[in-house]
């Protein structure tokens, strides 16, 4: 193996990219924004602070993360959560202690029993074979089990937060397998102990500039959006913009509908999408402040919503200080109407929304709207969302190379689907793959152009 | 009032053996979701429907059994 083109500078790419470096390989990572991360962003808030636009969370079980921030010497800093929480999910608002929202305790209960008896049932290494009919719909099944009104005003909020679902999105089978992929319910859902424990101090997007300025050089190659991928006897070449890229094997780590949009050669490749899967609707809003003044009035920050748009807020303020950051995240249906908001109108609707939650709360700063739903080279956020049926089509060969083309991203991985510790462990296994069948190449050529 | 009956819902739900009557279900490893799982149980098993707010002051089968014969 000789030369390996990695298509898309995200977590999954550059993870991929830098093993491949490791064992010696020639490796050229092709990008076709103007900035390496993918759904890891940084957004500069105050000078030197940063804060994450995309992916923020991990927690102890996500080993390959934890260990890719030590090797790249940066650090995380614990969520910490204190003060009471507000929750406007009826006509009051009404600020309590603790994150558990003021509705009836017996039906959130009857829920997750619901939602428990499906992580149990579901086969996280192979959904398509679990004991769940994939026939229906997460909303289906909330209308068909959840009697207590309730339960139905928390579900889509739960999903939303969870998986950035609208509950028509998903299948029930996609629903149960990505609660379980992802640690389960409870460790899903947690922040202390849990799956949002800590964040990247200073931002995520650091792992994936790091892991680039690691690889060096030319290595990277920016505004390259690849249109088609040729596998001939002789090389495989990849086309971007004028150029093309002759190499011995590809990984292809971009999100399913955008690998479905390249062109493969003599193809058939695996589909990575059927017109049922949909796009994660998250769009991720940061209000600043000169500092975190909720907190004068004990409040924690944290705050769910039903109406939205921001169906929850967290505290999001950088350690060291210098600037008060409230992160409010739409999510889910919310998500689809604000995305197509103009920016004065989003700015509008979460500034009010925002005083609503914490009242006496002055005008923000500084305003940041980061909308995965429009982002051409996403085209969504947190992960592609699988709807009835498409576990049958697409599971058995979501990780299966075709030919020389390998697959990575955070949809590829069963474990940890859709989170960044899912991009880094499908990174990890394309790369072992490619190396595990390196043979003496035949055809070491330079590239055809440049 | 049944603190045994009490006791295996905890453990149940908590995923551990035997759970004593007087342990506190959030030293146990108990937290706010699996506590609206111990009250939809005890809504099924005795019905009666406690809040959160029930459970947060009574937290150990002892306390919770005691709380559910006095509004029963």
């Amino acid at each position: 193996m000789n030369r390996v083109v990695v298509i898309g500078a995200g977590l999954a790419g550059l993870t991929a990219a830098a093993d491949l470096r490791h064992a010696g390989v020639d490796v050229i990572v092709l990008e076709a924004r103007d900035r390496v991360g993918g759904r890891t962003h940084g957004v500069e808030v105050a000078p030197g602070a940063w804060i994450d636009g995309g992916a923020a969370y991990l927690g102890d079980r996500h080993t390959d993360l934890a260990k890719m921030i030590a090797d790249l010497g940066l650090k995380t800093t614990p969520t910490t959560m204190e003060g009471r929480s507000s929750f406007v999910l009826g006509p009051e608002r009404i600020v309590r202690e603790g994150r558990f929202p003021p509705l009836n305790a017996v039906a959130l209960g009857e829920l997750f029993d619901g939602l428990d008896d499906l992580v149990r049932r579901v086969r996280p290494q192979a959904p398509w074979q679990s004991d769940i009919p994939d026939d229906e719909t997460a909303a289906d099944w909330a209308v068909r089990t959840l009697t207590h009104p309730d339960a139905r005003t928390f579900f889509p909020l739960f999903l939303g937060e969870m998986m950035a679902a609208d509950p028509a999105d998903v299948s029930v089978l996609h629903m149960a397998f990505y609660l379980s992929s992802g640690g389960g319910l409870r460790y899903l859902n947690a922040f202390e102990g849990g799956a949002q424990d800590s964040r990247v101090d200073g931002g995520a997007h650091q792992l994936c500039e790091r892991l680039a300025a690691e690889l060096g050089g030319d290595a990277v190659r920016l505004d390259s959006p690849v249109h088609a991928v040729e596998q001939t006897t002789g090389p495989v070449t990849v086309h971007a913009g004028g150029s093309a890229y002759a190499c011995d094997a590809v990984v292809v780590a971009v999100p399913p509908a955008l690998a479905d949009e390249i062109t493969y050669q003599p193809g058939p490749v695996a589909r990575r999408t059927t017109g049922r899967t949909a796009p994660g609707r998250a769009v991720k809003v940061h209000l600043i402040y000169p500092e975190p003044l909720w907190r004068e009035q004990g409040l924690s920050g944290w705050s769910v919503n039903a109406a939205g748009p921001l169906l929850s807020t967290v505290d999001d303020s950088p350690v060291g200080g210098g600037a008060g950051v409230l992160t409010g995240f739409v999510t889910g249906r919310a998500a689809t109407r604000y995305a197509a908001l103009t920016p004065e109108e989003q700015r509008r609707e979460a500034i009010a929304q925002a005083s609503a939650i914490f009242p006496g709360l002055p005008a923000p700063t500084g305003f940041h709207v980061t909308n995965w739903v429009r982002e051409t080279y996403s085209r969504g956020c947190y992960a592609a969302l699988f709807g009835p049926g498409d576990w049958r089509v697409l599971g058995p060969r979501l990780s299966t190379p075709d030919g020389r083309i390998h697959w990575a991203g955070a949809e590829t991985s069963t474990e940890f689907f859709g989170l960044m510790e899912g991009a880094i462990r499908s990174g990890h296994r394309a790369a072992a793959r490619i190396l595990a069948h390196t043979e003496p190449s035949r055809n070491q050529q330079p590239p055809l152009s440049s | 009032m049944s603190v045994e009956g009490v006791a295996h819902i905890f453990g149940r739900v908590l995923e551990v053996g035997d759970v004593q009557a007087d342990a506190d279900f959030f030293v146990l490893g108990g937290d706010s979701l699996l506590a609206t799982r111990v009250l939809s149980a005890v809504a099924r098993d005795y019905g009666v429907e406690l809040t959160f707010d029930d459970f947060a002051f009574s937290p150990t089968p002892a306390a919770l059994a005691a709380r559910i014969a006095s509004v029963r």
